[in-house]
């Protein structure tokens, strides 16, 4: 992974130093709370329902033990001894203290971490896919890239005032786990020949108004990529909308403009940055900052392992997590492993200060070091032998991390909705427990195959309902609460808007509709391969809709 | 501000509630003017006096962060259009967190 310069360690530790200032002035009064407000969303702190909210950036979602084994400390020391993981593959502390977050952000820098751009309207933390460089189906490590973006987007002076925040993900495998299709900027890794270059999709987003990025260049060369994101980048803070909040996303823009006048300004001004100030990044930076992702140095293995298949033959329970809970691994013998922070009726994306401690230990025991957040809420391993899995297992077990639900039901991605947010107009947890409970039933979980459930509490789809391919999203009528569904949505390479199935739903309703719904997709399914999203596909929403509002 | 609450009439009893700047925990005001995080101390304010309350509490900036008026029955009891926000505001998350989750 990416390591630290002296440069970047002094930045850092300046940043904290700066805040540490503004944070005495705003306690002593002399700052208003208007005047700090932009200075704290800075540092990633949130003033939410009942606390202040600090988001620590996780680059690409990658940590080490050591990393991970300081935000337990966080966790345990400032906070109530949990963190939260986002679908930004971020951290958040929920209960953390004003006066206290100097001193975290003083024992985050200890380890290479900050809190610089998780909010603000800037560019916030790239995101990737939760497998790169473990996973089979990757052309090559995506790592590297978003390292490169991240360093140019950081501090950069044009673009620290932007009409919005801006988030950008890459992915480089042709299965998209990074959900590239609803990103500010999506980028696909490709190759033309011995030439690597990005296909740049534009303007996707989530929240009020969801939009599917649009193709704007279907290969822009390696060396020319930051050149072509300045130019995207300049295209939209001159002429995003800065009179709307609401309409201030670059996906507005594009969709305003239409993608033949957008792609001809994003043009206009990419060959004015060729020919002016081009950066034209060095094949010895390029590579410079590809050698920090050099794969582990991973022992020869067999294909099989003994002592994998023998606990599998003795344990069901083990068996079931090992064909729902890995993913194919590039070398033989090794796998990546997903931590589930998705128990049956626990809080999609907590982890307490010991899990996080278990898992540490873990990537530091039996995993290269190496740990990931996903988008989806869940930790992974990506490099883990297949000798090894047994102990990993039974360390799992022992610390709660070992449901099997890996993109099942109810590996449900929940924003922290009205139990957290001050923005939330009605709660997601516990609707996303109750729908958990009805479908907990192991069996029944993996006769029903992957279907992904995502719930947001609120129009800015925090829980990015509009992708899931059932969503629900919570909504205020008087007082009372109600849960719209939406069908069909997906954020994969076939990425789509779910449509509004009709009226919402009592929360107590829910999880019963929901059973419905999928019972029907089960009777109608052509075999127990066609997915849910494939049967919603084939015959129409209407028989789905029909089950959802049933008499229960 | 950071709440943007919807506007109550003069007449309707309210309280005046913030965050405490320095640890973020909720605050309401009681009836002397000070701050507490026990609910069964809550005040009522109605009309001017509220006014004079609030404007009281935003004076306050070292203190508390961005108060505002939150519906309340005569007693001081959360009530009204947004009474599943402040109850779960006044009594934290309705589900178990943490180690206790």
């Amino acid at each position: 992974m990416y390591r630290y310069d002296e440069f970047d360690a002094r930045i850092v530790s300046e940043r904290v130093a700066q805040f540490r200032g503004q944070v005495d002035r705003r306690l002593s009064g002399e700052l208003l709370e208007d005047e700090f407000k932009p200075l704290r969303l800075q540092n990633g702190v949130y003033l939410q329902l009942h606390a202040y909210m600090l988001r620590v950036a996780i680059p690409y979602g990658q940590l080490n033990g050591r990393q991970l084994r300081q935000l337990a400390i966080v966790a345990r020391d400032y906070d109530r001894n949990y963190g939260h993981f986002t679908t930004r593959q971020n951290i958040q502390f929920n209960w953390v203290a004003l006066k206290d977050i100097p001193d975290v952000l003083a024992k985050l820098a200890e380890v290479e971490m900050h809190a610089i751009q998780t909010s603000g309207n800037c560019i916030r933390n790239v995101t990737s896919d939760h497998f790169a460089g473990a996973t089979k189906d990757e052309l090559m490590d995506p790592r590297p890239w978003c390292e490169i973006i991240r360093q140019w987007s950081t501090f950069h002076p044009e673009f620290a005032f932007l009409p919005r925040k801006f988030k950008i993900a890459v992915t480089a495998a042709e299965h998209d786990r990074a959900a590239i299709r609803v990103h500010d900027i999506g980028l696909h890794i490709r190759k033309r020949g011995d030439v690597v270059g990005f296909e740049v999709h534009v303007g996707g987003g989530q929240g009020r108004t969801p939009h599917l990025a649009t193709l704007v260049n279907e290969f822009v060369p390696e060396a020319e990529l930051l050149d072509y994101l300045e130019a995207i980048m300049r295209v939209y803070n001159r002429f995003g909308r800065r009179d709307n909040k609401y309409k201030a996303r670059i996906k507005i823009l594009v969709s305003e403009l239409g993608e033949a006048e957008f792609r001809r300004l994003v043009d206009a001004e990419y060959a004015a940055q060729r020919e002016n100030e081009k950066i034209d990044l060095p094949q010895a930076e390029i590579d410079r900052i590809h050698a920090y992702f050099s794969p582990p140095k991973l022992a020869a293995k067999s294909d099989t392992s003994a002592a994998f298949e023998a606990l599998k033959a003795e344990d069901a329970e083990f068996a079931r997590w090992a064909r729902i809970n890995l993913h194919p691994h590039k070398t033989p013998g090794y796998t990546s492993v997903t931590v589930s922070l998705k128990p049956i009726g626990g809080l999609a994306g907590d982890a307490t200060d010991a899990q996080m401690m278990t898992v540490a230990h873990l990537a530091e025991t039996y995993a290269y070091d190496d740990i990931r957040v996903s988008h989806a809420q869940n930790l992974v391993l990506p490099h883990v032998a297949l000798d090894d899995l047994p102990d990993v297992y039974r360390e799992m077990k022992a610390a709660g991390l070992h449901t099997a639900n890996e993109s099942l039901i109810t590996d449900m991605i929940v924003c922290p909705g009205l139990d957290y947010c001050n923005l939330a107009n009605a709660r997601s947890i516990p609707v996303g427990q109750a729908v958990q409970q009805v479908f907990a039933d192991p069996d029944y979980q993996e006769d029903i195959g992957r279907l992904h459930i995502n719930i947001s509490g609120c129009i800015n789809a925090c829980g990015h309902h509009h992708v899931g391919h059932i969503g629900i999203l919570g909504v205020d009528k008087k007082g009372e609460e109600f849960y719209q569904i939406t069908f069909g949505g997906r954020a994969d390479e076939k990425a789509a808007i779910g449509d509004i199935a009709g009226p919402g739903l009592k929360a107590d309703d829910v999880p019963g509709a929901l059973k419905r719904v999928v019972d029907t997709y089960r009777e109608l399914r052509a075999d127990k391969s066609e997915l849910f999203i494939e049967t919603l596909a084939r015959l129409g929403h209407d028989p789905f809709k029909e089950a959802l509002y049933a008499a229960g | 501000m950071t709440s943007v609450r919807p506007k109550l009439k003069p007449d309707t009893p309210k309280a005046v509630t913030a965050w405490e700047t320095a640890t973020g925990q909720n605050v309401w005001m009681t009836a002397s003017g000070s701050w507490t995080q026990d609910v069964s101390q809550i005040a009522a304010f109605t009309g001017d006096e509220a006014e004079t309350r609030l404007a009281e509490a935003m004076a306050q900036e070292g203190i508390v962060t961005d108060p505002y008026f939150m519906e309340v029955t005569e007693t001081g009891e959360i009530t009204g259009r947004e009474t599943l926000r402040e109850t779960i505001r006044a009594k934290g998350p309705t589900v178990s967190y943490g180690e206790g989750a």
